[in-house]
């Protein structure tokens, strides 16, 4: 199976200047977090990426993608109908096929030399099916994730068959339906933020439903993995999440030195300055 | 057949074949039937096998089942064989293993003992305990194991700090400013109402969890949901359970229980754990078991704002609020568990642990609410049976143990689930109009008794674990009673199916469980019988034991008049009996209806966004007291809605003079309990003086728990076995003769002590024992009162004698006993009957917390499991807060006036017989009266034995004391040399706890006593009696000589609707046997038979009574009223 085309969701009310704020890559280059995905994407060897926005979004977005920008399409999903129907508008674009899906509020750090949306391309390849990237995630973060219930593949450590999915379960849920063998005590796969996904999806994504309702149904249909990306995700969404992303990009990277040293310069300053201001305080006694 | 032991141990034992046994006609054989034709050594081979098997063995329930059949060899079937005279005595160290729940250890050093010493009837009750503990111990800990194991329960106890937090609130709850939605200012409340459930067939208490574990097939119950109300008061049924929730504007969680009048704030995580604290320790337990707040988090030492901020919204909190419409507590229709269930369904919803936020709960979601609402009564100490949560299911359902199965968390364990199925029976299946027909014929009430039905779960599960035949037996049948009802409720037969709950109460139940039916019941069947005759289709039990909810079925025409009837019957058997047996409330007549959805919830929203009418009446008066400006916006918008609900809901037009009527309590209620009171001690002769100077005393420290005992150095030794005169076997020929010549001349008189309350019969209630109906024997219930009325009659008729019976009362006790036995003709006795009035009374006292920590930390304290242990260190530190702040040494007058006084110790009962002329009276009907036998009123086994009183004549003692052989339950003092005197010692005065196990006879409080000798040692002849002056001086003298004994008495006060609460109560008391410490007296002591000298003190003594011989020996020794 032979991924082409990319989806990349940025329509979400509270997400859409995500992709427009700016990081330094692990590269060292200051670029827009769209760039990074849109980068994520082509090395995953897609040859066409559609981005849903809002409607007029376009045009920000063309400008934060930078050189790039003729790689990409996009279709304006018209009414904030929920993310399931954000990828159900890029249905002329998949035209059928299969495709790679990220979000827009993601970034990602891949521990070995292959990219995080390669592992996953070359696994949905190699299993002609759809493939959700997973992580082994502690229940306390249920509330904000999709969860994926199934059992290990036999003889390959990092693929799971796909039996249910819950949408944000609640802890209880997740401990009666999620339970996958093998995972530490409260840990649950919970979505990476990518998937490559079969066409049928296309057709299980109704308005306000989710993605993960609709996997669930595919899985009922057709075989669906999950699959444990090496890597990490950063969602730059949450509280800190655009820093976070940042640190971990600058670590991970070249800059890695200079950075580190930054830090802790930073820190020593701050610690010296306040044990100073302290130490000063005692001699005034 | 023999089985190869784990370990090498091979061996060939009957008992361990049973218990292992895969077919079901083996393992399903009886242990009685084979002990009873088993020797000594052979019953003690087979001990060993089931020791080392027991040791051994993986399996739960075969573990189990050997430690029921070495608990019964050792009480049942050992001791009866077993010599009663002396034998190694119980070793205290074991004893104190026991008291700390180390049952191995306790087994090791009893058995130790029993190696090297050979059995004894003490060291057989000793094993028996620890085996009985530890087999209860194992099955509670899989009880636990497996609700903790239940998938959806798990991760609660994971979670052990605010971060981890997995739950989050339900949007649709927080109030919309803070979500940002349109509406700002909207506040919302979640409300889940529940029905309460009846058990249709009664299952034969089949529903206890461990039993449903062990044999699941046999677990079976025809469960509905039902809709409540009290006739003649309420409108029209409901579900009688509510539970509200809300999220309010500060971070702390408001709890509120309507029905209980209680209230808290709740600021640290701590205080949610605290159970006994207040009464609010069933809503605490729906936090914790719903994963509000998760059970991992305690003592974790985090903050509850921090778990707030989390789960609902930084600087908010939530309010919980449970409302019962007022059904009594002891419904039997499982209120508690149905409100606990309703309460953790509503906080699941909540928190998005249920899909839909109002509407019923789908199947799974109530199997979780089930499975939470037993995590929730574990966590409170409580526990009910797994059918209790059944109204959380719609209709009528049959509930069903389920075999385990791979992937069970009790698969491999025990051969049942811990949760049952449940087939909820479609109309197709019971149509409506037998429904209807159901309801039209069934009148349910609550008699009014409230007891505690613990002891009759425990002895359930142990017969049948034993397989005991007849109980076994009547397990089976039952099952096949709920086969007829079902077949009955398909049919539409009505009639039928009251016939068959009727022989279901009169058959297995009682076969299983004799004390299930009691006087009070009997005596409203039989009224019902007689009045409805023919149209009075049937009986029904409810629950654990009758007396409290019951049922009734009629022909559906006369259903109106037999509600009427059936409140006035109540009423007029409850009055004659209330002396008798513990009631706790007036008897109600119910009126209900089958409740078709379950469990449902409702979003209240805008004008409708109220809690419950009794609520506001609870609340309101603390809110008026906050300046307008103080109150929060969110408090201010309800004032608003309230304000407006009271003018146009017709629910809570009541709520103004409700409230008044709260505001202003003085103007309803009244003094009159302290008049009462005033009026009782005027009138049974209360000694102002002498209680000043006990108050003094016990303030000052002078006398106290610990002020009881004996110097530290007194020698305490254990008698020689010349001391005693062994009278378990047969006495010689020519004193049995001597005895008859007695009584043939007149020299006897029985007394029968009979002023106490028996508080610990009834858990503190206050009843009189010795009307008490404690017992069915030959065929009818038979106060311990017309018991030993019987063993006199039976002397009288044998002998030729005429025993005149004097049975001493006290201010509680006369005048019950005095109406009664003119209502029962003095059950026809045709010697003299004479009362002995009491002439003493003393007022209880707050007792000190000096007094309390002794009690509780210096005395030996039975440990109880992990979490009854946590309750009780809560409930603990909140009596010592009560005592503090009540007055330590104050008067408790808190109470009803009668359980404010206490009769002050049987030593006064024997005096009082010279000074109320009861003596003098004696002397004139016999004026060769030499002997008195005193007893107290539960040695029911204790009659006027020829041979003893021979044995007491040709002692020529003065008085003579009977003793037993000590078993591990008798604790309380006995026969000893203190300092060289051979005398009767109260537990009490024993300077250490385990001098009272180097004891070897127990005190059966029951003595023969020479009338001339005892005047003289008062220094009075019978001539002297006529002279009050001069006897009471007397007594005052000996009085003064007698150690007075300050004592903490557990007494119940009631409140609410049928609520009970107990509060431990200084008392202070004299005891007869210090009798025997008087230096010029001349003693003598007899060792009796257990059958004879046992006291029947607690109620859940009964069955082993029953069972071990003991009951026959009675019914041999009696000869009732035929009448």
């Amino acid at each position: 199976m032979k991924v082409r085309k990319a989806v990349i969701t940025a329509a979400g009310k509270n997400q859409r200047s995500l992709p427009l704020q700016t990081l330094i890559d692990s590269d060292g280059i200051q670029k827009s977090a769209l760039r990074i995905i849109v980068e994520e994407a082509l090395s995953a060897g897609v040859e066409a990426i559609c981005v849903v926005v809002s409607p007029g979004d376009e045009e920000s977005y063309r400008e934060a993608a930078g050189d790039l920008r003729n790689w990409l399409h996009f279709v304006e999903q018209p009414a904030p109908k929920g993310y399931a129907n954000a990828i159900a508008c890029a249905r002329e674009f998949t035209a059928h096929e299969p495709f790679l899906h990220l979000v827009g509020d993601h970034l990602y750090w891949s521990a070995g030399p292959t990219r995080c949306a390669r592992q996953l391309t070359e696994t949905a390849a190699a299993e002609s099916c759809t493939v959700s990237a997973v992580q082994a995630t502690r229940e306390s973060m249920l509330p904000y994730y999709g969860t994926v219930g199934g059992r290990r593949v036999a003889g390959k450590p990092r693929l799971y068959l796909i039996e249910n999915v819950i949408e944000k379960p609640t802890p209880t849920e997740a401990e009666q339906r999620l339970l996958v063998p093998g995972l530490r005590s409260g840990h649950y796969l919970c979505f990476f933020g990518m998937h490559v996904l079969t066409p049928a999806v296309m057709n299980l994504l109704e308005d306000g439903s989710s993605l993960s309702s609709a996997l669930a149904m595919l899985a009922g249909k057709e075989r669906c993995l999950a699959a444990e990306i090496e890597g990490l995700r950063y969602d730059i969404g949450v509280k800190y999440g655009l820093l976070t992303a940042q640190l971990a990009l600058a670590l991970g990277g070249k800059d890695r030195e200079g950075v580190l040293a930054h830090l802790v310069e930073l820190l020593a300053s701050r610690e010296l300055s306040q044990a100073g201001v302290a130490g000063r305080g005692e001699e005034g006694q | 057949m023999t089985r190869d032991l784990k370990g090498g141990v091979s061996g060939t034992s009957t008992l361990v074949g049973i218990v292992t046994a895969s077919d079901p006609a083996v393992r399903n054989q009886s242990l009685d039937a084979f002990c009873r034709s088993s020797s000594v050594p052979a019953l003690l081979a087979e001990c060993q096998s089931l020791e080392l098997f027991r040791k051994q063995c993986d399996n739960l329930y075969q573990r189990v089942r050997a430690l029921f059949f070495l608990y019964a060899i050792h009480r049942f079937h050992l001791p009866g064989k077993l010599s009663h005279f002396r034998g190694p005595l119980i070793p205290f160290d074991g004893y104190a293993h026991l008291l700390k729940r180390r049952f191995e250890e306790a087994i090791r050093t009893f058995l130790e003992t029993q190696a090297s010493g050979g059995p004894s009837e003490g060291l057989s009750s000793a094993l028996a305990t620890a085996y009985h503990d530890l087999g209860f111990q194992t099955l509670a800990d899989q009880v636990r194991r497996s609700v903790r194991s239940v998938r959806g329960n798990q991760w609660m106890f994971r979670i052990g700090h605010p971060a981890d937090h997995p739950l989050r609130i339900r949007r649709e709850l927080l109030p919309d400013g803070r979500v940002g939605q349109t509406s700002a200012g909207q506040d919302r409340i979640l409300r889940e109402q529940t029905p309460v459930r009846m058990d249709l067939s009664h299952s034969g208490w089949s529903d206890i969890f461990f039993l449903g574990m062990d044999f699941p097939e046999g677990a079976r119950v025809l469960n509905v949901s039902i809709d409540l109300c009290v006739l003649g008061r309420d409108p029209s049924p409901l579900p009688p359970v509510e539970a509200y929730l809300r999220v309010i504007d500060e971070p702390v969680l408001k709890l509120a229980s309507v029905d209980l009048g209680a209230s808290a704030t709740v600021e640290s995580l701590g205080e949610v754990f605290d159970f006994a604290k207040d009464y609010l320790g069933l809503l605490k337990a729906a936090l914790i078991a719903s994963g509000i707040v998760p059970p991992g988090i305690e003592g974790a030492g985090q903050s509850l704002e921090e778990l707030l901020s989390r789960v609902v919204a930084p600087g908010y909190g939530l309010e919980l609020v449970s409302n019962v419409h007022s059904i009594p507590k002891g419904s039997r229709l499982a209120v508690s568990t149905s409100l606990l269930a309703s309460l953790i369904a509503v906080c699941m919803r909540a928190t998005g642990q249920a899909s839909s936020l109002s509407g019923p709960l789908n199947e799974e979601e109530r199997r979780l609410v089930a499975a939470r609402a037993i995590l929730g009564e574990w966590l409170a100490g409580s526990g009910g049976g797994w059918q209790d949560s059944g109204g959380l299911w719609p209709g009528i359902k049959l509930i069903q143990g389920a075999l385990a199965e791979e992937g069970d968390p009790e698969f491999g364990i025990s051969r049942g689930r811990l949760l049952p199925n449940h087939t909820i029976f479609r109309h197709d299946r019971v149509p409506a109009e037998v429904r209807e027909s159901l309801q039209k014929s069934l009148v349910l009430v609550h008699g009014g008794m409230a007891q505690n039905v613990g002891p009759i779960l425990e002895m359930v599960t142990e017969k049948y674990l034993l397989r005991s035949e007849a109980e076994w037996a009547a397990r089976l049948q039952a099952g096949g009673i709920l086969d007829k009802i079902l077949e009955c409720l398909q049919a539409g037969d009505i009639q039928a199916l009251g016939a068959a709950t009727t022989q279901n109460f009169y058959g297995p139940i009682q076969a299983i469980i004799p004390w299930a039916d009691n006087l009070y019941t009997q005596t409203l069947i039989g009224r019902a019988r007689q009045e409805f005759g023919r149209d009075f289709w049937g009986f029904w039990m409810l629950g654990g034991m009758s007396g409290g909810g019951m049922g009734f079925i009629f022909a559906p025409g006369r259903k109106a008049e037999a509600q009427e009837r059936l409140a006035k019957l109540m009423q007029e058997a409850k009055k004659k009996l209330s002396g008798a047996l513990p009631f706790a409330m007036d008897p109600v007549v119910y009126d209900f209806g089958i409740n078709e959805t379950g469990t449902c919830a409702q979003l209240l929203e805008g004008e409708q966004a109220l809690l419950p009418q009794g609520y506001y009446v609870m609340m309101m008066p603390s809110v008026m007291r906050v300046e307008q400006q103080s109150l929060g916006r969110q408090r201010r918008r309800e004032l608003g809605r309230l304000g407006s609900a009271c003018r146009t809901r017709p629910e809570m037009s009541g709520l103004v003079s409700a409230l008044f009527d709260r505001l202003l309590p003085g103007a309803v209620a009244g003094g009159s309990d302290t008049q009462h009171l005033a009026a009782f001690l005027q009138e049974y002769g209360f000694d102002a003086t002498h209680h000043e100077q006990i108050r003094a005393d016990l303030r000052s420290g002078r006398i106290g728990l610990a002020q009881n005992r004996l110097p530290t150095n007194s020698i305490i030794e254990d008698p020689a076995a010349e001391d005693v005169l062994d009278a378990t076997a047969p006495l010689e020929r020519e004193l049995f003769q001597h005895g008859v010549a007695s009584l043939a001349r007149g020299e006897v008189a029985v007394v029968t002590l009979a002023a106490g309350a028996g508080s610990r019969w009834t858990q503190g209630t206050g009843v009189v024992k010795a009307l008490h109906p404690f017992c069915k024997l030959t065929g009818r219930h038979r106060t311990f009162l017309e018991t030993h009325l019987a063993k006199s009659r039976r002397i009288n008729s044998k002998y030729g004698a005429e025993l005149p019976h004097v049975i001493t009362t006290s201010y509680l006790t006369h005048r019950p006993i005095q109406e009664y036995l003119a209502y029962e003709g003095n059950y026809r006795y045709q010697a003299p009957l004479l009362l002995s009035p009491g002439r003493s009374v003393g007022l209880r006292l707050v007792p000190t917390a000096r007094d309390l920590r002794f009690l509780w930390e210096e005395m030996p304290q039975q440990l109880l499991d992990e979490q009854a242990q946590k309750m009780r260190a809560s409930l603990r530190t909140a009596l010592v807060r009560w005592a503090l702040s009540s007055g330590e040494g104050s008067d408790y007058t808190d109470n009803t006036p009668l359980q404010c006084l206490h009769p002050v110790g049987h030593w006064y009962e024997i005096p009082n017989l010279f000074k109320n002329g009861v003596l003098q009276k004696l002397f004139a009907l016999r004026p060769r009266l030499k002997h008195l036998m005193i007893h107290n009123i539960d040695t029911v086994g204790a009659d006027v034995d020829p041979a003893l009183l021979g044995a007491h004549l040709a002692n020529a003692s003065c008085l003579t004391f009977e003793v037993i052989t000590r078993r591990i339950e008798d604790r309380g003092g006995g026969l000893a040399r203190v300092g060289g005197r051979l005398r009767m010692v109260e537990g009490l005065a024993l300077p250490r706890e385990e001098d009272e196990f180097r004891l070897s006879y127990y005190s059966s409080n029951t003595s023969w006593v020479d009338v001339d000798q005892l005047l003289l040692a008062f220094g009075l002849t019978r001539s002297d009696l006529a002279d009050e002056a001069r006897v009471a001086d007397a007594i005052r003298t000996v009085s003064a000589r007698m150690p007075t004994y300050v004592t903490l008495k557990d007494v119940k006060k009631r409140w609410g609707y049928g609520q009970e609460d107990v509060y431990p109560v200084t008392q202070f008391e004299k005891l007869w046997g210090d009798m025997t410490a008087m230096p010029e007296l001349k003693c003598a002591f007899l060792l009796v038979p257990r059958f004879r000298g046992q006291q029947l003190k607690d109620q859940a003594q009964l069955d082993g009574w029953l069972r071990d011989g003991s009951a026959e020996f009675v019914e041999s020794i009696s000869e009732f009223d035929p009448d």
